[in-house]
């Protein structure tokens, strides 16, 4: 090796090695094909990136002709020259470039003459190709081709480890970003959460999902996409916004899974997935659960030992069969809680299933959701880095001594109405108010929040708060806005307030010059209003 | 957003139309519009199903009393069927409806 080439190949070696921290994987590339065309004294330099869901060559840098990378340039494995070289995985020279050895015509245009192109490898596999050109006729040298397999070599292992640190991070942000930042607040129950992403290799694709229906039922999902690094955070991102849609349309969790199934088997062949989704009725008496072979939940109630529930467990996710899903119903009564996991937190090397299962059960207490959580991390995950995700989500349904009041400000809109009616039918069942007991309240307070939307404000808006307190035995609501009622406009008004007196016990109308309250006394239990 | 729909069907010169879901402020203008597409045609009479609606408020039967006087006067009869036990059976008798229309609990 002559004295200037060995000068410029220590050049290359430098950019690898310092630049590598500080350039992203495109501008590292860019420098090195700079360095690449001066070393071997060629036009044109390109490095064209393997992607592996297509199984094309993507042009990521050029030098010299800088348009392949502009016009997003891509050529299947196994076609023209740069497929060539990365299907036979070894050096391929052209000397007089036409339109049957090359496909790229932006190089049959801009008179390029001559090719060498080198297989870009990481660990054996083709990652990419390197390919220098020329606009002068050239015969490339066996020398020739051993500098750019070595400027290969380091470009190979530089893109590679620096897109491994990318996609590591990349999986790990997008894995985070689709984990609830903070669990929905619903009256009646308690809900707490944790996830920790495996030690080595990366996050797999656990997930857990907790989301209200706007017919007032809670989704519960918890699910484990086969796989690891961003394609599996980024399958569980689709399945999350997938089962969030179907939830949507209406239907029991076993309808909702096998929606799921049917988009996974269509748009994501390759992926598989274990999915339980438990749906609890507004009321939260009930509870749905449908389990495309996820680990069953575990179930403690008070002054009862924890049991695994029986929740028959169908095809995972991503599966073709067409089988039927199942759901089934149980009841949760109050101070019942559920703790959802993934396998990471039951598996052991070196100790069965049913072992991690039956410890779980031992550690699962009808109790506070957070110390649940807490205990049954440290004992089964403890100070050991983990070899899986563990994902574990613990819900309690609350006592209904244990439920506080409900506070709600919404915009004084009609459509805010129906989110009102949602979060008071919720809030009291959860304290046990007897079904005409909450008819009564929900026409009240609903005719109460309309004549504030109706005639409190007026273009510019405003906001209708609504508190509800127990003071037994009865239900205090208070509706309160900030503005002046107008008088009803059009005829036949006035039935508003008809409805809301002979729906409570008690009725006050507050018109103050800062605003008006209404505050509404029913009983909680079932009877008639006196 | 509140949910509710509208289902007519036309039987010898009558029309049923059945609700359900929840009517409020916030879709009463369209289910009034839905209501008076499927009465445009002056049918004989007309019974407005109440059995399968969850939630109405006095907007709705304020919508229900302006169906009632229109269809009056176009001597069009009406019958309003709300079983004894429904969610909205309450209101409805309140707001003295029978005076406009007969209460069914139940379609004959």
């Amino acid at each position: 090796m002559s004295g200037l080439v060995d000068f410029r190949l220590r050049g290359i070696e430098s950019v690898t090695d310092t630049a590598l921290a500080h350039l992203d994987v495109e501008d590292l590339l860019v420098e090195l094909l700079d360095r690449v065309r001066e070393l071997l004294q060629v036009d044109t330099a390109t490095v064209l990136l393997l992607d592996s869901s297509s199984q094309q060559l993507v042009a990521t840098a050029d030098r010299g002709i800088d348009a392949a990378v502009r016009q997003g340039f891509r050529i299947p494995v196994g076609k023209g020259f740069a497929g060539r070289v990365a299907a036979e995985k070894q050096p391929v020279i052209i000397e007089a470039v036409d339109h049957t050895n090359v496909l790229n015509t932006i190089f049959r245009d801009r008179g390029v003459c001559s090719l060498l192109g080198v297989p870009l490898l990481s660990r054996g596999t083709v990652i990419g190709v390197l390919h220098v050109g020329t606009l002068v006729p050239r015969r490339f040298t066996d020398e020739d081709v051993r500098l750019l397999q070595i400027v290969a070599d380091r470009v190979g292992f530089a893109t590679e480890s620096r897109r491994a640190e990318v996609e590591r991070a990349a999986a790990v942000v997008l894995q985070r970003s689709l984990l609830p930042a903070r669990l929905p607040v619903v009256p009646g129950l308690e809900l707490a959460a944790r996830y920790v992403p495996a030690e080595n290799g990366g996050v797999s694709g656990d997930w857990y999902d907790v989301f209200a229906l706007p017919s007032g039922w809670l989704c519960i999902v918890i699910g484990d996409v086969v796989g690891r690094g961003l394609g599996a955070a980024e399958v569980m991102g689709r399945l999350r916004s997938a089962l969030r849609a179907y939830a949507l349309l209406g239907g029991d969790p076993a309808e909702v899974l096998g929606r799921v199934d049917q988009q996974v088997q269509h748009f994501d062949p390759e992926t598989m997935a274990t999915v339980l989704l438990a749906m609890f009725e507004p009321s939260l008496e009930r509870l749905h659960l449908s389990s495309a072979g996820h680990p069953p939940p575990v179930l403690a109630l008070p002054n009862h030992p924890p049991t695994l529930l029986d929740v028959p467990s169908d095809h995972p996710v991503g599966v073709p069969r067409g089988l039927r899903r199942r759901a089934t119903t149980i009841t949760v009564p109050p101070g019942g809680l559920l703790c959802f996991y993934t396998d990471g937190l039951v598996e052991r090397r070196g100790t069965s299933l049913d072992a991690g299962l039956a410890r779980l059960c031992e550690l699962v207490v009808a109790g506070p959701v957070e110390s649940v959580c807490a205990e049954v991390m440290a004992q089964l995950v403890g100070a050991d880095p983990p070899d899986d995700d563990v994902a574990m989500l613990a819900v309690r349904r609350q006592d209904s001594g244990e439920i506080g009041p409900l506070d709600l400000v919404v915009p004084a809109l009609p459509w805010s109405l129906r989110d009102i009616r949602v979060a008071v039918r919720r809030w009291l069942s959860a304290v046990g108010a007897a079904p005409r007991s909450i008819a009564d309240l929900l026409v009240a307070v609903g005719e109460a929040c309309t004549n504030a939307v109706e005639h409190a404000y007026g273009p510019s808006g405003g906001t209708v708060k609504v508190h509800m307190e127990l003071q037994l035995p009865d239900v205090i609501a208070t509706v309160a806005d900030t503005g002046r009622w107008r008088p009803p406009r059009g005829e036949d008004r006035g039935r508003g307030t008809l409805f809301m007196r002979n729906c409570s016990d008690d009725l006050r109308i507050d018109h103050g010059p800062t605003g008006t309250t209404v505050v509404i006394r029913r009983r909680l239990a079932e009877q008639a209003p006196r | 957003m509140t949910a509710a729909s509208v289902q007519a069907t036309a039987e010898d010169g009558s029309m049923h139309i059945a609700l359900s879901g929840e009517i409020d402020l916030a879709n009463v203008d369209a289910v009034e519009e839905e209501i008076r597409a499927a009465t445009s045609h002056q049918p004989n009479a007309v019974s407005v199903d109440l059995t399968e609606l969850t939630y109405v408020d006095s907007a709705g039967i304020r919508m229900l009393f302006s169906l009632a006087s229109r269809l009056r006067a176009l001597r069009i009869v009406l019958e309003l069927i709300v079983p004894l036990d429904s969610p909205t059976r309450r209101l409805i008798e309140l707001s003295g409806f029978e005076s406009l229309a007969a209460l069914r609990p139940a379609r004959h």
